[in-house]
């Protein structure tokens, strides 16, 4: 696939699944089992939108993206559309936009420092889909 | 929870929080956010030595919240599990304004309710009452809800002791008196010569944690050893230990602690670097007869005033009340407990009540100081006493005496 998706469309989603579930094996995953969501707020349409994931036993078992309210994950990570976008595009480091407040976790820290590097592998994919924001 | 292996330590801290949601349901609490070092350990079973908070549901378990470099390891030694214990840091949504605001709304129905703070004022440094930033950024994130001061709950729950902590507290006094032990090897035989108060403390601390001390707890500088003139500052009693070297003909005191599954152990014991003379044996004979005396006469019953009154009619009849600091107790818990006897319920807010009537089953250090600065001699005696109908046990077993050192 060499053409550009839309950021969070369905194409994209799937994309994102398809890339995920091959480079991300279970023991990659640690065999974790958890849950998060990307929260964007102030997406292009002025709507806010939502990116669930869910792992059991390291196995990537659900991938959502919709308007509203986000299912109940273990941690949710909310922030601008445009704050996620350019940490996607590698023009700003999660960590600091987390120090920064231009995002919020919501999920205990202690628990999410332990996934952190899970998270940022699953970031690093993502980032590799040619994708239009 | 039972206690299946007859663990003389076993404290049914479920049973507490339960005690807790009880009296907080009669005084219309529907959350209880607890900031003291006290109620950290009284609820958790663990040790917070950062920044920390309880947030106590009105029912089910609490969780604790602490700085996130601490968490993990809090939540090990605690009996709550790592989903009740939270990390908090310096990032977007986990400051413990934010991040506990936002625990405590989930809690609430549609985030109102009455949230129970501790607030007050303490001579113990360590104590954690909410501090006034605290309380304006909680009370703006909490906009629909009515913080007020609760902390008598756990006061109240925590003044009788249960077996299990009175087992801590004997614990930790037999540990101390290993540490006393090490030192008076250390300094006899001429031993002392060239050795310094910092190096007493260190031999203390070195054979209190051989037996199992987790911390020489005293915010006061943990072991407390002083010499010399140092041991008669007017009105003193607190005395880090310095760099000061042992010195002949001068008196010595050893103040250490021990801490035991959040247990304190805390005893005083008093020397004469020989050779000595006979005021200053008669210094130390007037304290030992006054450390029998007081031991004697504390049980259930007595107040800390009328104790105080008994013991300087004895010392005035002994001709050494000018030397005696008026006061005969300062008051212990589990960790961070170390400061007012019983309730906030005396003339002077968060002091003791000189009125407050002692129960069987109390703990309290009994604490007494003779100083005598003119003649650069004095001595302390603390050990935990636990209080019975007629009588106390002092938990420390070192024997009381000052005997003198060659």
């Amino acid at each position: 696939m060499t053409d550009n998706v839309k950021y969070l469309s369905q194409q994209w989603r799937d994309e994102a699944e398809r890339r995920l579930k091959a480079e991300l094996p279970p023991e990659r995953m640690n065999f974790v089992t958890s849950s998060m969501s990307n929260i964007y707020q102030n997406c292009p349409d002025g709507k806010d939108r939502y990116l669930y994931f869910k792992f059991v036993d390291g196995k990537f078992e659900e991938m959502r993206i919709g308007e509203g309210e986000s299912p109940k994950p273990e941690f949710a990570v909310s922030g601008d559309y445009e704050t996620f976008a350019k940490i996607t595009r590698g023009e700003l480091g999660a960590q600091k936009a987390l120090m920064t407040m231009k995002l919020k976790l919501k999920g205990n820290m202690v628990k999410a420092l332990r996934l952190a590097s899970l998270a940022d592998r699953l970031n690093k994919v993502l980032a590799t889909i040619p994708t239009e924001y | 929870m039972t206690n299946p292996s007859n663990d003389p330590y076993f404290i049914d801290f479920p049973k507490r929080i339960k005690n807790i949601q009880a009296r907080m349901a009669k005084d219309n609490i529907d959350v209880y956010l607890g900031s003291r070092l006290r109620t950290l350990s009284w609820t958790t079973d663990a040790f917070f030595p950062w920044r920390s908070f309880i947030v106590i549901p009105p029912e089910g378990l609490p969780t604790a919240f602490t700085f996130v470099i601490d968490a993990a390891r809090a939540a090990d030694d605690s009996w709550l599990d790592e989903d009740h214990v939270f990390g908090f840091a310096p990032m977007g949504g986990q400051d413990q304004i934010e991040q506990i605001a936002d625990f405590i709304k989930e809690i609430l129905p549609a985030g109102k309710g009455r949230v129970g703070i501790e607030s007050g004022m303490s001579n113990y440094l360590p104590e954690g009452w909410l501090t006034h930033y605290e309380y304006e950024q909680y009370a703006a994130a909490l906009s629909g809800c009515e913080l007020v001061n609760a902390h008598t709950i756990i006061d109240r729950l925590a003044l009788i002791k249960d077996q299990g902590t009175i087992n801590r507290f004997k614990e930790a006094s037999r540990i101390v008196d290993v540490g006393h032990q090490a030192v008076l090897d250390a300094i006899k035989n001429g031993g002392w010569k060239g050795m310094t108060e910092t190096e007493i403390a260190g031999i203390a601390a070195l054979a209190m944690r051989r037996a199992g001390s987790e911390w020489e707890w005293s915010f006061t500088g943990g072991n407390e050893i002083a010499s010399g003139y140092r041991t008669g500052y007017a009105g003193g009693a607190c005395t880090p230990a310095s760099r000061r070297e042992i010195q002949a003909g001068e008196p010595l005191m050893v103040d250490i602690h021990a801490t035991f599954k959040l247990g304190l152990g805390d005893h005083s014991h008093n020397y004469l670097i020989g050779p000595a003379t006979d005021r200053q044996r008669w210094h130390a004979d007037n304290f030992v007869s006054i450390v029998k005396k007081t031991l004697e006469t504390y049980r259930a019953g007595i107040t800390p005033s009328l104790l105080a009154e008994q013991m300087m009619d004895f010392s005035e009849a002994g001709g050494f009340a000018d030397y005696m600091v008026p006061g005969y107790e300062h008051g212990i818990g589990m960790l961070g407990d170390e400061w007012r006897i019983g309730l906030n319920d005396g003339p002077f807010p968060f002091w003791t009540n000189p009125d407050h009537v002692y129960q069987e089953n109390e703990v309290l250090i009994c604490a007494m100081q003779y100083a005598c600065p003119d003649e650069n001699i004095g001595f302390r005696y603390e050990n935990p006493i636990q209080l019975f109908k007629d009588h106390c046990e002092e938990m420390s077993k070192f024997p009381l005496a000052i005997e003198e050192i060659r």
